[in-house]
């Protein structure tokens, strides 16, 4: 039986949910990601702010210049991880075979399961209206062969759009289509394809493959795939992640030690709580830092035991912290710290160091006490300095980035 | 200086001393071998400043003197010369050793022997003897489960306590505790107790594996460092100090279950479950069940992992107590698996969050104590 993939893709996620929220904003041009002044990018831009230029991962200061009247909202990443947890059980009633990709796009098996809704093409207007009733969100959906095309049918029918390409005619709906619309084509690859003259996807699909391959490397035979609509590669959930971080940028470059420090217990405890939560333990500690100047290091240390301790993650990160500072001169921009190497939760006992068994029984009272009061409600002595810099919302502190901040 | 000596006896020395050269150091000069007539024989020495060693090879001197150079320079020419004599000679005014065999020379910059920092000396002190094989498998039961993160530095050392005719060595990492008794070939004057790096207790056991005498052991009245003098050569160690756990109220008093089973099949069970626990946190779960009227008990030895999958062993045991749940560290019975000589061991459980017990059957001078995993079963 021939595959039948849909790509759901929910349109300006982060701003339709602000103006489910308040319909006042419908209509206007809305931008998530920060105050126009701050230092951080447009996170999801409104269609009418789409207009003026406005896009996803452009600076705010930017964003303001080019549209002064565009409304911006700090947002906040809870509100956007509901929505997305009720969008992808819609989409599960639907099909088993669930590949959510973000928080706000999924690509869903329906082979076979059409027959239930008559066809593909209904299956998809009953998902859309779903959608439409239970979350006043608006979804764009490509139906295809392959995930490829099925993405690309999906930009295409943006915004709530519907766009089936019949089993076969893959390859004639990309041709005339230009290349940087075919995924996986970057800015690099555009302009190095647009000077070889090869402007349609449908120009890329008559390349040979060897002359891929000596232009692109390996990545030439993937390039000659898509660009035939060829994709045979499966919807899968995904797998348990292998690691888990937290970073944030600062308002202003900072030297400031101690702020350092309680941002790296913050954002250590996140981390922290993060692992316990899903019954992980982790063997390797990752600190990043991005200096004023955009130079971006990490540093990783490896533990002889596995630790979910917020107090070992801080200990072991501040270590690296401390050897990186001493090393560079500069202020720091960004500052993050991840584990991985997870495991499963399983824990050496120690039969001389009773502190460990104590930690763990701190960790799990503060967990407790957070879930049930917001993470702010428990802090310890080095966050409580944040208070005077970030403003908290119940969840923890809203960092630079609000509509991120998880 | 001017002397001769023979290529291989030059060779064997250097290696001996070479294990005790600086590899990251402040102090430069303690990257060099120094060599040094001592009556009819050259003396070579490296140190650490933690352990020194000093070798001593036949020779025939003709005129006294001694110099520093660069051991791994030194120790890589003297190797790939042929098995004939050496000719060694100093010029005291470049410091420059010249080497000459069959029909290679080199010669090598040195650097003056009176900057080289003074081996300690271990005189008076309690004095004994051990024999070479005791000794050897003294270190080998122990220096395993010695710590080798300086967090607790104790801890990376072996406690040695000499007590009339006996030698109890312990080690711990804080999370298995080994403990070994061997005989003194020479009794001690008074009690004594101290820490032996375990990184010194190592090489030791590597010097003395071509000894056949029994190792003299000299500690410093303030317990500062310890000599141990082999044939032809002496090892310097500094000793840590502080205070070693009260290591004994570790050891359980009792148990709930006690399991006798082969160590060659409990080793063999126990690498087949690590294979399957190697990208865990290498848990490797203990189920000890009592056998009935007719059937024998059994040990079961598994491992799994949500990825790969999962390895169940079974072993037959002689099971004393109630069924018991436990688990380990996979590594942590394999090392002390690996060592044991004996044809069964017992382990004692109490509880799956209490440390279990491994003992050899037959033999009452050694015992290891290891932490469970606390694991969802």
């Amino acid at each position: 039986m021939a595959r039948r993939i849909m790509h759901i893709d929910l349109d300006a996620f982060f701003v339709s949910v602000e103006q489910v929220e308040n319909p006042q904003l419908k209509g206007k041009p809305v931008v998530v990601g920060g105050r126009p002044q701050g230092r951080g990018v447009v996170a999801s831009a409104s269609y009418e702010a789409r207009t003026f230029g406005l896009r996803a991962g452009m600076p705010l200061t930017t964003a303001s210049r080019l549209c002064p009247q565009a409304i911006f909202i700090q947002g906040s990443f809870p509100k956007y991880r509901d929505a997305s947890q009720r969008f992808m059980a819609i989409l599960a009633d639907f099909s088993p075979y669930l590949e959510p990709m973000g928080l706000d796009e999924a690509y869903l098996d329906a082979t076979g399961f059409e027959s239930i809704h008559g066809s593909t093409h209904q299956m998809a207007a009953k998902i859309k209206q779903r959608i439409k009733d239970e979350l006043g969100l608006t979804a764009s959906v490509g139906i295809a062969g392959g995930k490829i095309v099925a993405k690309v049918a999906s930009e295409l029918s943006k915004p709530d759009g519907l766009l089936e390409v019949a089993a076969g005619e893959e390859r004639s709906f990309l041709a005339p289509l230009p290349v940087a619309r075919l995924p996986g084509i970057g800015k690099k690859t555009e302009q190095k394809l647009n000077s070889l003259s090869i402007n349609t996807i449908g120009k890329l699909s008559t390349m040979s493959l060897s002359a891929l391959k000596s232009h692109f490397g390996a990545s030439g035979e993937v390039l000659h795939r898509f660009a035939n609509g060829i994709d045979d590669r499966e919807v899968k959930p995904p797998a348990a992640a292998k690691s888990t971080s937290r970073e944030t940028t600062f308002g202003k470059d900072t030297r400031d030690r101690s702020l350092l420090k309680s941002t790296l217990r913050y954002l250590g405890e996140r981390v922290g709580a993060d692992l316990r939560q899903r019954g992980k333990r982790a063997r390797c500690i990752t600190l990043k830092l991005r200096y004023a100047d955009f130079t971006t290091i990490t540093r990783r240390h490896t533990l002889a035991q596995t630790t979910d301790s917020d107090q070992t993650i801080f200990d072991t990160g501040l270590g690296l912290l401390n050897k990186a500072l001493s090393e560079e001169r500069q202020a720091v921009r960004l500052i993050g710290i991840g584990v991985s190497e997870l495991v499963e939760a399983g824990k050496q006992l120690d039969m001389l160091d009773t502190s460990a068994r104590r930690q763990e029984q701190l960790n799990k009272a503060i967990d407790r006490i957070r879930k049930k009061y917001g993470f702010t409600a428990i802090q310890t002595g080095r966050t409580l300095k944040l208070k005077d810099i970030f403003p908290e919302d119940g969840e923890g502190y809203t960092l630079q980035t609000p509509s991120l901040s998880r | 200086m001017k002397l001769s000596c023979l290529q291989e006896n030059l060779d064997r020395g250097l290696n001996v001393v070479g294990r005790a050269v600086a590899i990251r150091t402040t102090l430069p000069i303690t990257n060099n071998v120094l060599l040094a007539t001592d009556q009819s024989r050259l003396k070579l020495a490296a140190t650490n400043l933690e352990m020194a060693i000093s070798c001593w090879i036949g020779a025939k001197v003709e005129e006294e003197g001694a110099i520093t150079v660069p051991a791994r320079l030194l120790s890589e020419f003297i190797s790939s010369l042929p098995s004939e004599k050496v000719d060694i000679g100093l010029s005291p005014q470049t410091k420059t050793l010249g080497l000459k065999c069959a029909r290679f020379e080199a010669r090598i910059s040195g650097v003056d022997a009176k900057d080289f920092p003074p081996i300690p000396k271990v005189e008076e002190g309690i004095a004994t003897k051990v024999e070479v094989e005791a000794l050897r498998q003294g270190i080998a039961h122990v220096v395993f489960a010695a710590a080798t993160e300086e967090s607790r530095p104790v801890l990376t050392g072996v406690n040695a306590e000499f007590d009339g005719d006996l030698l109890t060595l312990a080690a711990a990492d804080g999370f298995r505790l080994a403990v070994y008794k061997l005989p003194l070939a020479q009794p001690v004057s008074q009690k004594t107790e101290v820490i032996i790096p375990a990184r010194t207790l190592a090489e030791l056991n590597r010097l003395v594996a071509e000894q056949e005498e029994a190792v003299e052991i000299t500690v410093n009245p303030d317990k500062g460092q310890a000599l141990f003098r082999l044939k032809d050569i002496e090892l310097v160690s500094q000793l840590i100090q502080g205070t070693f756990p009260n290591y004994a109220q570790l050891i359980p008093k009792s148990y709930n279950t006690r399991a006798v089973i082969s160590v060659a099949d409990f080793l063999r069970a126990t690498k087949t479950a690590s294979i399957f626990a190697r990208d865990g946190s290498g848990i490797v779960r203990l189920v000890v069940a009592p056998g009935g009227e007719m059937t024998p008990g059994k040990v079961i030895v598994s491992a799994r992992s949500e990825e790969i999958g999962d390895d169940v062993g079974e072993i037959d045991a002689t099971v004393e107590g109630e069924e018991a749940k436990i688990a380990f560290n996979g590594k942590y019975l394999t090392d002390v698996l690996s060592v044991l000589h004996e044809a069964q061991v017992a382990l004692e459980t109490t509880n799956p969050s209490s440390p279990g017990v491994i003992r050899p059957v037959g033999v009452d001078n050694y015992l290891h104590v290891v932490m469970p995993m606390f694991v969802q079963w």
